[in-house]
């Protein structure tokens, strides 16, 4: 579906793709725009594949699809290296990784993991074992489009995140010893995974008291009884050893209740929610579970995050609320229902509203690609093929993304980061002065230079545009920015282009441009 | 809520400037101005378990510290014993042995119980509701915020260095347009002002941009980028990257300029995270009259102190870090000639419960202990008061140790800034709660 580039517009932003005509009906083919857009916001990143893809199923027919997909996994790892030490070379699960983004089918399903995986953060700084990370990440590949209170038991009682918030061997508190539960796990699963600080209307505004105040979702005294509520969790059993009160760490399957060391009193929790008395930790743990899911707060919470990963780092308040009121009900009184949360998303008019060309550019919206988004949409648009010897897993870390890494529970950026206005830009907690010169140096590599001998890149399909500079810049805009391109790039772009000697140079002067430009480095 | 600020730097790099400064109507080059000084944070996040890091050893303080503290106390045989200057004795962690040594030669000074507060608060007040105090205590995010800001309540876009720096720019106290504010360690709140920003550099790395050449495709290339960044899309976000980029590429001549007159130090830095930080911040400090800069303010940081479970293995780790690393820093300024006009200071979260887990760990509490370094620097003493070690006791909030603060940020960020030029006239800019406070300064400096 590619139009020729329109040179010239009066507009400030022309059109390079055919506008999509209102009034024609649904049987109109996606404009490229249109496409792009979605896959941006839905995927690793666009490739003339599938954006034709999307264009022939439409925007439902293509999520419909990528709902029924599964098919990438991360496998898993040995215990032991070679010399009989734990394995704690995480390479090949960073490499499978990027593998799966570049070249999986389930793009959807892994856009939305990843995003899950942001907001309930596991370690590899803390939790070294390369064999924990395979069966953490699967829960978010199996559970993204499931129940948000299925992840949020299934993460719980993983065994990477039983050590990295120390839900594992959390024994109730001893007055003799001087101990007491350890608090870690009931603060940030409330703070980072499900509600926050402050109590938010379902527009994701803060719940004010009678006095203009913020109110605290929890207080101090709730933290300290919901960390009693989950004590008595142990790992598995490794095979052929004997379960014990305290079991050594153990990253596959689930972690298993440890009766002795749960304390069975009674607690008030969150809500001034009391919990009965003489539960069993499994119990406890549900009655907090549904607890937490009970509270306004968890779906306006849980949505603007999603919407920050997926489409917009400030979406505007009617978009969270109508997210979030499908957080809370999908249309038939089911809460949590991820496939109709993430629709509700990417279907949103707010999410779609710049597909239409006509429109200007909304001046708020959009967000800084991560940079994972950014190195996949790289590798992507320039068809590189990976091998079992790539080290591209490697260039997010040099941009603040080191992949199941990030340097503590509070992810590699946090969602309430804020521009000097108070603009939310989560993404640019991670981008400085030295991170934003590494971009750039990132594109020259690729395009002038090697930027890892094992990933082959493949910029042939832009050269037989060489010749004419509008095709070129065209073809470049339909590949990496949703066929639109600015009258001041393609101007500069051109300057560039121009002055290169051969169609290898103009290709190569015209993807650097376009692809250190801010304007490709901020999804719109 | 925290905030960064990509936009507005007072002025643009300016070569003119630094030329001006390199030829001679300057002292040139000088290895340490006489009128330099340079503030260096080292932030600890995740929150130290200050209580392990310098313990007092009178009766009043050591006894109720081995009940109370269980599994987690250390016994006076696994400790850096020193007494402070008025003979009282103190037992620095057994890993922070180059500490020791700098506080016994007055090199280092201790600020006992300092925190985030609005005003001062006592356990009555705190339980009663009846002052303000900060929001969201015992939360990472907020109290590194707190720390980076000194506002406790509420939501400030810029940090106190930032503000510092505004000044430092308004004054013109630097003769280069070159950031005030240096950070080894990623972007960071304290760091930013209203009218300035910092710059971000990591240890050993560069912002030069790679791939341009003086032939005429390649400049035309580099035209057609810079040209862009000056181009108003209207899309906020797309500003705030150009920006971004902006001042990387502008900084990035005179970092290189600078830096390619410097010489390798003598001074051993640990093959640490922290000691590659510290040692580009020698580095840095060495070149400071090309730089054109006066003053300084460099931002370090060292994570993983988050110790809810094993903790005394997990401090045993990150402690010779720490102490290897200041104390390699503080020779480095020793050889430069700048132990006098450099001070390094810690920052972190929090302290942590003096109450054990029931993992041999810690939880987030409140006020914690913090570490003064530099030539300038009253060493060998102890400021501020440690709390009463009572559980539920008068400087607790509740019952597991998490104290109250004695001394507020503000009063420990105003010592140091008055040592570094900020006139007293400025400090409720920079400290908007200093006024809540009788003395507005420690005696730690000057």
């Amino acid at each position: 579906m590619k139009s020729a580039i329109i040179f010239g517009a009066l507009a400030s932003w022309s059109l390079l793709s055919a506008a999509p005509d209102a009034a024609s009906g649904p049987q109109v083919v996606l404009s490229d725009r249109a496409a792009s857009r979605l896959l941006d916001q839905a995927s690793w990143g666009p490739t003339p594949a599938a954006i034709q893809e999307v264009q022939e199923k439409g925007i439902a027919g293509w999520l419909n699809q990528q709902f029924q997909l599964n098919t990438s996994d991360i496998p898993d790892q040995l215990l032991l290296d070679s010399t009989g030490k734990s394995n704690n070379d995480v390479t090949p699960v960073q490499r499978a990784f990027i593998q799966n983004a570049v070249t999986g089918a389930d793009q959807l399903r892994q856009r939305v993991a990843f995003a899950l995986s942001e907001i309930w953060v596991v370690s590899n700084v803390s939790v070294r074992p390369a064999y924990a990370f395979p069966p953490y990440w699967r829960l978010f590949r199996d559970n993204a489009f499931g129940n948000y209170r299925d992840l949020m038991k299934a993460v719980t009682l993983n065994p990477a995140m039983g050590a990295y918030l120390n839900l594992a061997n959390n024994n109730k508190g001893v007055p003799a010893k001087g101990t007491a539960a350890n608090e870690n796990y009931a603060r940030e699963m409330m703070q980072l995974f499900t509600v926050g600080l402050t109590q938010l209307n379902l527009d994701g505004s803060p719940a004010l008291d009678s006095s203009g105040k913020a109110i605290p979702t929890y207080t101090q005294a709730q933290v300290t009884d919901m960390a009693r509520a989950l004590t008595g969790w142990t790992y598995a059993a490794a095979p052929n050893a004997a379960s014990k009160v305290n079991n050594p760490a153990y990253y596959f399957g689930q972690m298993i209740p440890s009766e002795t060391e749960h304390d069975t009193g009674s607690k008030i929790i969150i809500g001034n929610t009391a919990v009965p008395a003489g539960q069993t930790a499994e119990q406890d743990l549900d009655f907090v579970l549904n607890t937490l899911m009970a509270q306004p707060t968890i779906a306006p919470f849980v949505s603007r995050q999603l919407i920050q990963h997926l489409v917009t780092s400030n979406p505007s308040s009617a978009y969270i609320a109508r997210v979030a009121g499908v957080f809370q009900n999908n249309g038939q009184g089911v809460s949590g229902d991820m496939m109709a949360v993430i629709t509700a998303i990417l279907t949103d008019p707010e999410a779609r509203a710049a597909d239409n060309p006509n429109l200007p550019p909304n001046p708020g919206f959009g967000h800084l690609r991560e940079p994972l988004l950014f190195v996949t949409n790289l590798l992507r648009g320039l068809n590189a093929a990976l091998t079992s010897t790539s080290a591209v897993y490697n260039l997010g870390s040099q941009l603040g993304q080191n992949l199941f890494a990030p340097s503590s529970v509070f992810s590699y950026f946090s969602p309430m980061y804020q521009m000097e206005n108070g603009t939310p830009a989560p993404e640019f907690q991670i981008y400085s002065t030295q991170t934003a010169a590494s971009r750039a140096n990132i594109v020259n590599a690729a395009i002038f230079g090697t930027l890892d001998k094992n990933t082959k890149l493949d910029y042939s399909e832009f050269l037989p545009f060489a010749s004419d500079t509008a095709s070129l810049l065209d073809h470049i805009a339909y590949v990496f920015l949703h066929h639109s391109m600015s009258l001041e790039l393609q101007q500069a772009a051109t300057t560039a282009v121009n002055a290169a000697t051969d169609a290898q140079a103009r290709v190569q002067a015209a993807l650097y441009v376009v692809l250190t430009s801010s304007e490709y480095q901020v999804i719109q | 809520m925290f905030s960064r600020r990509g936009f507005i730097r007072i002025g643009s790099a300016s070569v003119g400037t630094l030329a001006l400064r390199r030829f001679g109507l300057m002292p040139a080059l000088a290895q340490s101005g006489p009128d330099y000084r340079a503030l260096v944070c080292v932030f600890l996040f995740g929150g130290n378990d200050s209580n392990n890091t310098i313990i007092p050893l009178d009766d009043a303080h050591y006894k109720p510290y081995l009940s109370a503290r269980a599994g987690l106390a250390v016994p006076t045989s696994a400790m850096a014993q020193v007494t402070d200057v008025t003979g009282a004795p103190y037992g620095f962690h057994v890993l922070l042995t180059e500490l020791a040594s700098l506080f016994t030669n007055k090199e280092l000074a201790v600020v006992a119980n300092v925190g985030s507060l609005v005003q001062p608060v006592t356990r009555a007040q705190y339980q009663g509701r009846q002052a303000a105090v900060p929001n969201n205590l015992f939360s990472h995010l907020d109290q590194q915020q707190q720390w980076q800001t000194s506002v406790g309540q509420g939501n400030s876009p810029t940090g106190w260095a930032g503000r510092v720096a505004d000044y430092v720019a308004a004054q013109k106290m630097n003769s280069s347009s070159f950031p005030t504010v240096l950070s080894v360690a990623g972007n960071v709140l304290e760091g930013i002002g209203a009218n300035t920003t910092e710059i971000a550099v990591n240890p050993g790395g560069s912002l030069a941009l790679a791939g341009f050449s003086s032939s005429a495709a390649s400049q035309a290339r580099l035209n057609a980028l810079t040209n862009l960044l000056n181009f108003n899309s209207g899309v906020s976000l797309v500003q705030a990257a150009n920006q971004t980029l902006s001042m990387s590429m502008s900084d990035a001549k005179a970092l290189a300029g600078a830096l390619s007159q410097a010489t390798a130090l003598k001074t051993q830095f640990p093959k640490t995270s922290l000691g590659a930080q510290l040692e580009q911040v020698a580095q840095i400090i060495q070149v400071q009259s090309a730089l054109g800069m006066s003053r300084q303010i460099f931002f370090c940081s060292l994570g993983s102190f988050d110790t809810h479970t094993g903790e005394l293995n997990t401090l045993n780790t990150l402690y010779p870090q720490v102490s290897q690393a200041l104390a390699a820093f503080y020779d480095a300024t020793q050889e430069l000639g700048v132990a006098q006009n450099v001070t390094t200071f810690t920052e972190s979260d929090f302290n942590r419960t003096f109450q054990p887990t029931s993992g041999d760990g810690s939880d987030h509490a409140w006020g914690g202990h913090h570490l003064v370094l530099g030539g300038a620097v009253k060493g060998g003493q102890i400021f501020g008061q440690f709390p009463t070690f009572e559980l539920g006791g008068p400087d607790d909030t509740d019952t597991r140790g998490r104290w109250i603060p004695t001394t507020s940020i503000d009063q420990y960020g105003a010592t140091l800034c008055s040592w570094f030029g900020i006139p007293d006239t400025a400090l409720p800019t920079v400290f908007p709660n200093l006024q809540n406070f009788a003395a507005a300064k420690l005696r730690f400096l000057g």
